[in-house]
């Protein structure tokens, strides 16, 4: 039997595939962040744009350095720009913007071992890495909603140039962000503007209605799991309601605790990261759990205001841990039943 | 009081294309001009011939006895000549003898058959024989001897019969076809089968597509007959026996069957209708019921095909277009991609996929895993593909099979086909598995010294 050889294509088994790629994730993403990112440009004005671009181009920048041929068309350096601009005080210098997107692409990413290998997500290195190194400018870089002039001028303090006294005194437009005045005794803000983001606050962290909004489509597209800030805010919920009871004076209430700070951020956009997070079902409602506690426990008994960034690292710290006991058993060598 | 627990965790939901009409009926498959008789049909030791070059053969002549337990007897699919017997290369590893038969052109070729068996009168160990005689392997494409499976150590008692009646693949049409032209011949091989184990009751296993057609089988079931069906929610890969058998044992039934206690013995639904086809008329297996399936078919469907047909020529009965990009032997979560369309059909083939170019999408190179998690959801035996793969990667196939039971995997492809990152882990798997095969003889002999 002899026939005319022929072209069969080989490939190995499956030969089908669900059409899930990581960069549909990355998409997704960008698009949940979109209607925040717009809002936080009308909140605050040119400052916003600036830390904004200043922390994507900085984060592509140190990629491309890093990765010149990377996989994903630096999409994922670009996500962790945005995040870290959002996450930022939007009158800090922005030659310390700079310095921390590079941070979060060197250390954050690539000393880890790049996309895939990190156990931190790289935008929270690189917040944490500006709290440590510029705890001065990080506490008084604020601004205040639809201040005027917003569109026209950058704030002084923007502009500052490096390692100098920042050339302008702190606008002192606004002292302190909704947690920090609670905790001065100040009193918090109406819970509503709290929900809409009509408040002084990080650059993308104070409208915790479109970050809620965009996180649901972000769970609705399945391209984050919804267990994890399910689990995160509940026990915030949980624990601060019980505080509230114990306390109404001392304790935020519940609904105060989940609008303000970087929690509806960090709930949905950055302890939703599949890396640096648990991959078993049950493992993502622990790590969700832990982190709400932490956040909890860190707000209203340790010396800082806000405690959501130390406690997703403390979080992501736990998932080799939670990895481990939620190892799945195989079903065969289950005893019983 | 609760609700029945899922059947088991993990799988997937695969695409399934409704058959059109025509496809279910068996049609069967002309003669070939040359037909190839590899001696290793199934699992075990392959047969010994007893023709020589140059004999004619009777279609159903034995061509080749069993010297083994582990062996059946081949038979010939078709009256003809024996035009040589040469050793080969075996695509299992080594080589084998193989017999090219010619059909006569001419011939009719009639298969009188024999006088049927009786399974109430008979005796169980004459059942065996005769269920070894027929030279009847598992037709789910595993082709282990059925009469050794059936054949138990005294202590071991078997309690249920399993009828696997759910398709390695949703690709795959062979159930709903037997189901409708082969219901007499199941119950035959059911009745044979429960008296050769000594079983107390079968049970028959369908996902909801072939409910309908398990219940017309049952309503022509005498009611003395101990089967029982069992819907099963349909979900890839629970055709396959490692999974079924968990499946049926978890799975409460929801005609409130009993649930079923150890000691199960799973058989193909195609084995046990074509063991009552043939031990109903005493013949011998020469045939076997194939799917072709796929876009680069114009005639796809179930075909009852002889033994040693080219599956070339089967393929262009089906209607192969001139170009396919890839042909599958099996579906297309597990199936191998065949370099050559020069293998012939044997009892081990259950079916194939000739897929057209926009069919077969182009593999996306793998990027680094992002720790997702989708494969450890999917894996319906419960592994962990991701921390596998990683393992595999840095060649730590110790870990792999004592700590993580790579062992286990069946290979069903669930992770692969999920993985955002495209790696392809269902294929480290099998080489990670191979590799650890070679090795384990030398790795033995360590330790006894």
């Amino acid at each position: 039997v002899t026939h005319a050889p022929q072209s069969l294509r080989l490939a190995a088994a499956p030969h089908l595939h669900a059409g899930t790629a990581v960069g549909r994730r990355l998409r997704h993403t960008l698009i949940a962040l979109l209607p925040v990112t717009v809002f936080a440009v009308a909140l605050f004005g040119l400052a916003a744009l600036a830390t904004l671009i200043v922390a994507i181009v900085a984060c592509l920048l140190a990629e491309r350095l890093c990765a010149p041929r990377s996989a994903l068309g630096d999409g994922s350096a670009l996500l962790t720009g945005l995040l870290l601009g959002l996450s930022l005080p939007p009158a800090l210098p922005l030659w310390m913007v700079a310095v921390g997107g590079a941070v979060a692409i060197l250390v954050g990413k690539h000393l880890f071992g790049g996309l895939g290998g990190l156990v931190f997500h790289p935008a929270l290195v690189g917040r944490v890495f500006l709290q440590a190194a510029f705890p001065v400018a990080m506490a008084q870089g604020w601004l205040a909603p639809f201040a005027s002039g917003r569109a026209s001028e950058l704030p002084g303090t923007s502009l500052a140039a490096p390692f100098m006294a920042p050339g302008a005194a702190y606008d002192g437009i606004s002292g302190a962000t909704p947690l920090a005045a609670a905790r001065l005794g100040d009193g918090a803000p109406p819970i509503a503007d709290l929900w809409m983001g009509t408040v002084a606050g990080s650059v993308g962290e104070t409208s915790a209605l479109l970050l809620l909004l965009g996180g649901l489509y972000l769970v609705a597209v399945r391209a984050a799991d919804w267990r994890i800030p399910t689990a995160l805010l509940a026990s915030v919920a949980v624990l601060s309601g019980a505080l509230h009871e114990l306390d109404p004076a001392r304790y935020p209430g519940v609904l105060t605790a989940l609008g303000s700070g970087g929690l509806m951020l960090g709930a949905w956009f950055l302890a939703t990261d599949s890396t640096s997070s648990p991959m078993t079902r049950s493992g993502a409602w622990i790590y969700g759990a832990a982190i709400g506690a932490l956040v909890v426990l860190i707000r209203q008994f340790s010396g800082q205001p806000e405690g959501v960034m130390y406690a997703l690292l403390l979080g992501s710290a736990l998932t080799p841990h939670i990895d481990r006991w939620t190892r799945p058993r195989p079903l065969r060598s289950r005893g019983g039943r | 009081m609760f609700a029945p627990r899922p059947a088991f965790s993990g799988g997937i939901a695969l695409p399934r294309r409704e058959p059109r009409p025509g496809e279910l009926a068996i049609r069967q498959m002309p003669f070939a001009p040359g037909l190839y008789l590899p001696l290793r049909q199934h699992a075990g030791r392959p047969a010994v011939p007893v023709v020589r070059e140059g004999d004619e053969v009777m279609r159903g002549q034995l061509l080749a006895e069993a010297d083994d337990e582990a062996c059946v007897p081949l038979h010939a699919p078709a009256t003809g000549r024996v035009l040589s017997i040469v050793e080969q290369p075996d695509p299992a590893g080594g080589s084998v003898q193989v017999i090219h038969l010619a059909p006569f052109p001419g011939d009719t070729q009639e298969y009188p058959g024999g006088p049927g068996c009786d399974p109430e009168s008979a005796s169980a160990a004459s059942l065996l024989a005769a269920i070894r005689a027929a030279g009847i392997v598992g037709l789910g494409g595993e082709a282990r001897p059925t009469h050794a499976r059936l054949r138990l150590p005294p202590e071991q008692r078997v309690g249920v019969l399993v009828l696997n009646g759910i398709e390695s693949e949703p690709v795959f049409s062979r159930v709903p076809a037997i189901l409708r032209e082969h219901a007499a011949d199941v119950l035959m091989g059911v009745r044979c089968l429960l008296k050769a184990s000594g079983a107390g009751r079968a049970v028959l296993a369908v996902e909801p597509q072939d409910a309908d057609g398990a219940q017309s089988l049952l309503a022509a079931a005498p009611a003395s007959l101990p089967l029982e069906p069992r819907v099963l929610p349909a979900r890839y890969p629970q055709g396959a026996e490692e999974l079924l058998l968990q499946v049926i044992a978890r799975a409460r039934g929801r005609g409130g069957g009993r649930p079923v206690e150890d000691g199960t013995l799973c058989f193909n639904l195609a084995t046990v209708a074509e063991l009552g086809r043939l031990l109903a008329s005493g013949r011998c297996m020469t045939d076997q019921l194939v799917t072709l399936a796929g876009g680069a078919l114009r005639d796809p469907g179930n075909y009852r095909v002889p033994l040693g047909t080219p599956l070339r020529f089967a393929l262009e009965h089906a209607g192969l277009r001139p170009d396919p990009a890839r042909v599958l032997e099996g579906g297309p979560m597990r199936g191998q991609a065949l370099a050559s369309l020069e293998q012939p059909i044997t009892k081990g083939t259950t079916g194939f996929v000739a897929l057209e170019r926009n069919e077969a999408g182009t593999p996306e190179p793998p990027m680094p895993c992002i720790r997702c998690g989708e494969c450890v959801t999917v894996c319906p035996l419960q592994l962990h593909p991701a921390q596998l793969g990683l393992l595999a990667r840095k060649g730590e196939l110790k870990a792999m099979h004592e700590e993580y039971h790579l062992d286990l995997c069946i290979e069903c492809g669930c992770c692969a086909y999920v993985c955002p990152s495209h790696i392809p882990l269902s294929q480290l798997f099998r080489a990670a598995k191979a590799q650890w095969r070679r090795r384990q003889p030398a790795v033995a002999g360590e330790d006894a010294a």
